[in-house]
């Protein structure tokens, strides 16, 4: 398959990915959203790494991985506490920094 | 030597600085142990570098170390050195020695004041800058200890600073001061831009009237003495003096009679080479010394306050040493300099003790036919009022004399008629302190007891003192009221052998002067130890010449007195005189009236105007203004802070677009 069929399929994974994180209103599904567009940019990453016949793509999809791991262990835990201390978790309701 | 001298600078700063962090903790025995060590340590340090100094030749008698060097700037290099040679050892004892005996008398005066802790520690201060001031080597350092000395008088004027005369008095001493400070500021700008050195030895070194235009050395030397008239309370600088007295006695005592003020005095002597090549600024040196000591002789004649006859005394006899340094006899200064802080210290300290016996009450009118009562102030108080007097053999005799001398012997070498009429008003003068001098002490000790006599009079002026120092704010430690007769007492041993110290120097003080007139000129210790530093060769008086002078000097001191005697003898009794000239001199020629409706009132108004508009309405409106208008804005622009996430991440979603069709269309 050419090159430009995998940047198409993660372009229309990191749009699909934007929105979510756009219009969901449940964090979960924004976090969701997240890792679609991490995963986009991941593929687009193997992608070239094939492409150009270099290993410098993939490592960046390590880096990535691990980013994002570590992002989803500090999200969570931030979630549970407000969910803790608010009984709710729609970002809507989070709105005590507005001006 | 050297140690020994720094150990003197370096003692009372460390008394002052436990006494200022410590001190509110301490009990009183151990405030004393740090006052009176730190000062009584200093004055043997002093004394031992003193004796040794005379014991070393007269070439090796001149140190100047570098304790550290402060400032290296292009060619301005500034270290702080010592300068350690007979004129300043000379000031050394006397600013330790009488300074040792007011520490222990004011342990007795201010043994009731719940400022006691802070009273020492201000002490110790002066002392340290007092002697910061007098063994400096270079300029900049003696304008530290010049505006030190200042603040020192400053806290210590304002002691009380309950009372808002004493606060006013504070203020006003250090605005006056500061007039000075600029002076000499000037000065030390002018002798750095000619000589590029402000050490005394590098500048006095590189004189010669061809280095020096005439012009210059006048101008630095009357931006000098702008500030000795200042800080030695001199025409037209001395209102600040009499007011001075709202301190503590023993204050009165030490800084503005007996060392403080007198560095004008040194500073003069200090820098007579400087003077020496500018004889027109000498000229006026004289004519103010002289024209000082009159007018305030005559102030003093009609005061009533015990303390501002001494304090008028002080600046007629200041005037006395600035008359003396203009006619080249600088020694004569710096020797009237040290029996005055001698016999002056005692006037002061005697009439704290009568002040402090009467509970406060500083008012002659109530006082009289204390002698019973008191009568070891009264004897040192005698002597004290003799030795000012100019009377033999009193130390005030050898030092009056050896000023009026050299003025006649300048005048006969120069036959300016000015000079004779200096001449003249030196010996004026003399009658006036000796007659003023002993209305005061007969006011105070002979006649009958007048402190309970109430009259309308005394009643009116209780109002205003009431006015004037603001509500229930008496002297702390002194309560003020009327005292018995017989709730005198004598003062406690602490006061009292200070005193009798100080009349015993009183007596023997001056004979460290000159005996020319009794045929011995050789013996004349102090002109010879000072000889090194004030090497100016004054125009000397011929045997006869010099008996006329000191004979009159003496029969008019002797007039003043009988004149005091017929008047006062039975008792001061005050009559309130309708004649002009009285009410003149009893005003003070109205100086501190015409000051405050010509400049104090339109410089408040200024300052008022400053505050309301300058400050208030331009520059505070600005501030307020531009607060104004971010508030302004701001209130417009926080509704973009909607505080929904996905809002923001929106915005940032699109920010990155654009920045993604901007590299896209560039290329």
């Amino acid at each position: 398959m050419p090159l430009s069929a995998y940047l198409i399929m993660s372009a229309i994974l990191f749009t699909i990915g934007s929105i979510g994180v756009l219009a969901r209103r449940n964090p979960l599904i924004i976090f969701m959203s997240i890792e679609l567009m991490l995963n986009a940019v991941n593929l687009a990453f193997v992608a070239f790494s094939s492409f150009l016949d270099s290993a410098d793509g993939q490592m960046f999809v390590f880096i990535v991985l691990t980013v994002a791991a570590a992002e989803v262990v500090v999200g969570l835990a931030i979630i549970v506490s407000i969910f803790r201390t608010r009984r709710n978790i729609d970002v809507d309701e989070m709105n005590v920094l507005r001006g | 030597m050297t140690n020994l001298s720094f150990g003197v600078l370096i003692l009372p700063l460390l008394g002052f600085m436990i006494l200022g962090v410590l001190g509110r903790f301490m009990s009183r025995g151990a405030i004393l142990a740090v006052a009176w060590g730190a000062c009584g340590l200093a004055f043997v340090f002093a004394a031992l570098s003193f004796l040794s100094m005379i014991g070393t030749p007269v070439s090796g008698r001149v140190s100047d170390p570098t304790i550290y060097t402060w400032v290296v700037s292009g060619n301005l290099q500034i270290s702080f050195g010592q300068l350690f040679d007979p004129l300043s050892a000379t000031m050394l004892m006397i600013v330790t020695g009488v300074g040792l005996l007011i520490h222990i008398y004011s342990a007795g005066y201010m043994e009731d004041d719940p400022g006691f802790w802070r009273f020492f520690a201000y002490m110790n201060f002066f002392i340290f800058a007092m002697v910061l001031l007098v063994t400096a080597d270079n300029f900049l350092f003696l304008l530290v200890g010049w505006a030190l000395v200042g603040l020192a008088s400053f806290l210590l004027i304002g002691f009380w600073y309950q009372r808002r005369a004493a606060v006013a008095a504070a203020q006003k001493a250090f605005v006056i001061n500061v007039i000075g400070d600029f002076g000499l500021m000037l000065a030390i700008f002018l002798i750095f831009i000619n000589f590029g050195s402000l050490n005394y030895q590098d500048v006095f070194g590189k004189l010669s009237p061809s280095a020096l235009g005439g012009p210059t050395a006048t101008a630095i030397t009357l931006l000098l003495f702008l500030a000795c008239t200042a800080k030695s309370a001199q025409l037209p600088l001395y209102m600040w003096l009499p007011d001075a007295m709202e301190g503590p006695t023993p204050v009165s005592a030490l800084i503005h009679a007996a060392t403080m003020v007198t560095a004008g005095v040194y500073l003069v002597a200090r820098a007579n080479p400087l003077f020496e090549l500018a004889p027109v600024a000498l000229n006026i040196v004289a004519g103010i010394g002289g024209a000082t000591a009159l007018f305030a002789a005559t102030i003093a004649l009609f005061q009533l306050d015990i303390k501002r006859v001494l304090a008028y005394s002080t600046i007629s006899q200041l005037g006395y040493m600035f008359m003396a340094e203009g006619v080249h006899n600088y020694t004569g200064g710096i020797f009237h300099l040290t029996t005055h802080a001698y016999f002056k210290a005692l006037l002061f300290l005697g009439a704290g003790a009568v002040i402090h016996a009467m509970g406060g009450e500083q008012d002659m009118r109530k006082m009289g036919g204390l002698r019973q009562r008191m009568p070891i102030t009264f004897w040192t108080f005698l002597i004290a009022a003799l030795a000012i007097s100019g009377i033999f053999p009193l130390s005030g005799f050898w030092s009056k004399d050896d000023i009026l001398g050299s003025v006649l012997a300048q005048a006969n070498a120069t036959q300016n008629p000015w000079f004779y009429v200096l001449w003249g008003v030196g010996l004026l003068t003399a009658a006036l302190t000796a007659f003023y001098m002993f209305r005061l002490f007969f006011g105070i000790f002979t006649g009958s007891y007048r402190g309970n006599v109430v009259t309308a009079h005394n009643e009116e002026e209780e109002e205003d003192e009431e006015d004037g120092r603001g509500e229930a704010s008496p002297r702390p430690g002194h309560h003020a009221g009327r005292v018995g007769y017989y709730d005198i007492y004598e003062a406690p041993a602490v006061m009292t052998v200070p005193l009798v110290i100080l009349a015993v120097l009183s007596v023997i003080g001056g004979f460290v002067g000159s005996l020319a007139l009794f045929g011995r000129p050789q013996w004349q210790p102090l002109a010879n130890f000072l000889a090194s530093v004030l090497a100016v060769k004054a125009p000397t008086i011929s045997f006869a010449l010099g008996w006329l002078s000191t004979g009159l000097s003496l029969a008019l001191a002797l007039g003043g007195i009988g004149v005091a005697w017929l008047l006062y003898r039975g008792g001061f009794e005050y009559k309130e005189s309708r004649n002009p000239l009285y009410q003149l001199v009893f005003h003070k020629y109205y100086i501190d009236e015409i000051l405050t409706a010509g400049l104090v009132n339109p410089l408040q108004a200024l300052g008022r105007f400053a505050s309301r508009f300058i400050e208030g309405d331009l520059l505070d409106g600005g501030s307020r203004g531009l607060a104004f208008l971010f508030r302004l804005s701001s209130t417009g622009l926080r509704r973009l802070q909607t505080g929904y996430m996905r809002n923001y991440a929106l915005i940032i979603l699109l920010g990155v677009v654009l920045i993604v069709i901007y590299y896209a269309v560039r290329g």
